[in-house]
């Protein structure tokens, strides 16, 4: 095969593997009102609103879900974090391993999970917890807790979220978007997607 | 142009220089000016930089820090040089410091929480300084403008021909131009290095402690990849796409440019300890909660060294209770009560102890420790969490 034959050949297998990426990472529409099954667990939502789902996944068990893009309002769940594992797929497991969810984890340290996994996720500073206060979520006994960070791209952000542990595993919805602005904006739209989450039937 | 430590050959001329100190920086030529459409555009950017930089939260604004780190770096490079710089402390936990070409000079939280003097802190913002007074920023773009066009070229011709050869020819010439331009960024490291403990050697610091800082950030870096199970780092060697020559190389001729008659002078720890003790626990507190057990422990145990505060045995607890094995909550538990001790006022550490107990089985202890974190912390902003706690435990029982 000469080097020009070699190369067009290149041309055909680089368009496909576009194309191909580019069907794998189409994100999906969940409409309203349709009952949405979160990362293939049990936990669902009715969103009462349209929203879309990112197909870039955070992590094994979460999804991720936007209305004007991730970086300006983020809603993820994490749906069914086992014992052992992480909230988000770790960017390094030898080198920049992400803090675990255990099995000893109590429902008051899970503001600290989701700070310590941002911390190390991003390699930030400026993280802090504002409050949290007990509130029932899927039915159970849970945590409500809020807080604000400053990203990497030094855009303040705040954020609150959702959690409950069922049968020793972690389930939580979090929002976290731009203190300009865009929080609350989003705010009353997640609260009411996130009211509408359950688990089974 | 970052200080940060990348894994990384000795430098002929630097090594010719081993066997003596550093010479004393050049005469002091005033307040610089841009030059010339490279230089003009490089500082037209970089001023937008620092505006938006001093409006970012990440800046910490604390007139007094920021003051302080400024005098050192007077006191290393002098009064005259250091007015041409701005400095900004960056609340990021890496071991890091930069300086553009307009003067800003970034210092992050992560190098602050690392050095243990004034001395130490002066070399790494003489160093720094020394990148702003060889404008290494403009000599490094011009370099890549060039190399990056002199391929640019070749590429085109390269095309014109179907020959294997030529091809492969240019894969090696690329390489060749990347690898010089690396090795240019590493010369300049080494220059800065050169420049930073001339400027140490001159002042009235103790110049020895230049070498002492990478030899402590070797230390760290192997407990944290020892925590990590990994393989014990090599200090030694300069990889291919390194920025920065190896810790190793830099903490041995540091060491042997620091003028020998500095070594009786002051390291200023005293002062740099009075200085930082309201901020230490806040920038600690960054460093725990980035998952490094190791190189968190270690930094822990230096700064110990003077003698144990309730603080640090709080943050202790909170490192070991963050990693949660069960040997790790019996541990975190007795630092806590090492913490309270000292401090009994300490709310944070009874929190962490209650907590620690009853994720121990100790269940009635946890409740009573929780108790008293709400006694002294009433307001807190997890008060209902920790109240459902102890309800639950009674419910429990």
């Amino acid at each position: 095969m000469t080097v020009s034959a070699r190369r067009s050949w290149m041309s055909v297998a680089l368009c496909l593997a576009i194309v191909g990426a580019g069907a794998a990472d189409a994100n999906a529409y969940r409409e309203k009102g349709k009952v949405a099954e979160i990362a293939d667990s049990k936990m669902t939502v009715t969103p009462p609103r349209d929203w879309n789902r990112l197909d870039a996944s955070p992590g094994k068990n979460a999804e991720t879900w936007t209305l004007d893009g991730e970086q300006l309002n983020d809603i993820t769940f994490y749906s069914g974090v086992e014992a052992g594992r992480p909230l988000v797929k770790e960017p390094d497991k030898k080198r920049q391993p992400l803090p675990k969810f255990t099995e000893s984890t109590l429902l008051i340290e899970i503001p600290e999970l989701l700070e310590g996994t941002y911390r190390a996720y991003k390699q930030i500073g400026g993280f802090s917890l504002t409050g949290s206060r007990p509130e029932r979520f899927l039915r159970q006994e849970g945590v409500y807790f809020t807080y604000e960070f400053t990203d990497r791209d030094d855009l303040p952000r705040k954020g609150e979220a959702r959690a409950a542990l069922v049968g020793k595993k972690l389930y939580m919805i979090s929002f976290d978007a731009p203190r300009l602005h865009y929080f609350d904006k989003t705010l009353p739209d997640f609260r009411a997607l996130a009211d509408t989450a359950k688990l089974g039937n | 142009m970052a200080l940060c430590a990348v894994l990384t050959l000795t430098s002929p001329a630097l090594a010719a220089t081993k066997t003596k100190p550093a010479p004393p920086p050049p005469p002091y030529v005033g307040v610089y000016q841009p030059q010339g459409v490279d230089e003009l555009g490089i500082w037209r950017e970089d001023d937008e930089s620092e505006q938006k930089l001093a409006n970012s939260p990440v800046a910490i604004q604390d007139e007094a820090l920021t003051a302080y780190v400024k005098s050192v770096l007077c006191t290393a490079v002098g009064f005259d040089r250091c007015n041409a710089t701005r400095v900004y402390i960056v609340r990021e936990p890496s071991f890091n410091a930069t300086m553009s070409p307009n003067g800003t000079m970034r210092v992050y939280s992560g190098l602050l929480l690392r050095v243990r003097s004034e001395a130490e802190l002066a070399s790494v913002l003489g160093h720094e300084f020394g990148h702003f007074e060889k404008r290494h920023t403009l000599a490094s773009f011009k370099a890549h403008r060039k190399g990056t066009d002199f391929l640019s070229w070749a590429s085109v011709l390269a095309s014109m021909s179907n020959s294997a050869g030529v091809h492969r020819n240019f894969a090696d010439l690329e390489m060749s131009v990347y690898g010089s331009l690396l090795r240019f960024s590493r010369d300049h490291e080494r220059e800065a290095d050169l420049l930073g403990i001339g400027y140490l050697n001159g002042s009235t610091l103790r110049p020895q402690a230049a070498s002492q800082i990478w030899r402590n950030l070797m230390a760290e870096t192997e407990a944290s990849a020892a925590a990590r199970g990994l393989k014990k780092p090599r200090f030694d060697r300069v990889a291919f796409f390194s920025s920065h020559p190896p810790e190793a190389e830099r903490a041995d001729y540091l060491g042997a440019l620091a003028m020998p008659e500095g070594d009786g002078r002051d390291e200023g720890s005293e002062a740099y300890g009075r200085a930082l003790a309201k901020w230490l626990p806040v920038f600690l507190n960054d460093q725990i909660k980035l998952n490094d057990f190791g190189g968190s422990e270690y930094l822990i145990n230096s700064l110990a060294k003077d003698g144990w505060t309730a603080p640090l045995w709080q943050m202790r607890g909170e490192l070991f209770r963050a990693r949660g094995a069960p040997r790790d909550l019996a541990h975190a538990a007795d630092f806590y009560l090492n913490a309270i001790t000292i401090e009994p006022e300490l709310a944070e550490a009874h929190r962490g102890l209650g907590l620690s107990l009853v994720k121990t089985g100790r269940t009635e202890e946890g409740r009573v420790a929780l108790a008293r974190y709400l006694e002294l912390k009433p307001d807190a902003s997890d008060s209902a969490m920790i109240g459902m706690t102890i309800a639950s435990i009674g419910g429990n029982q």
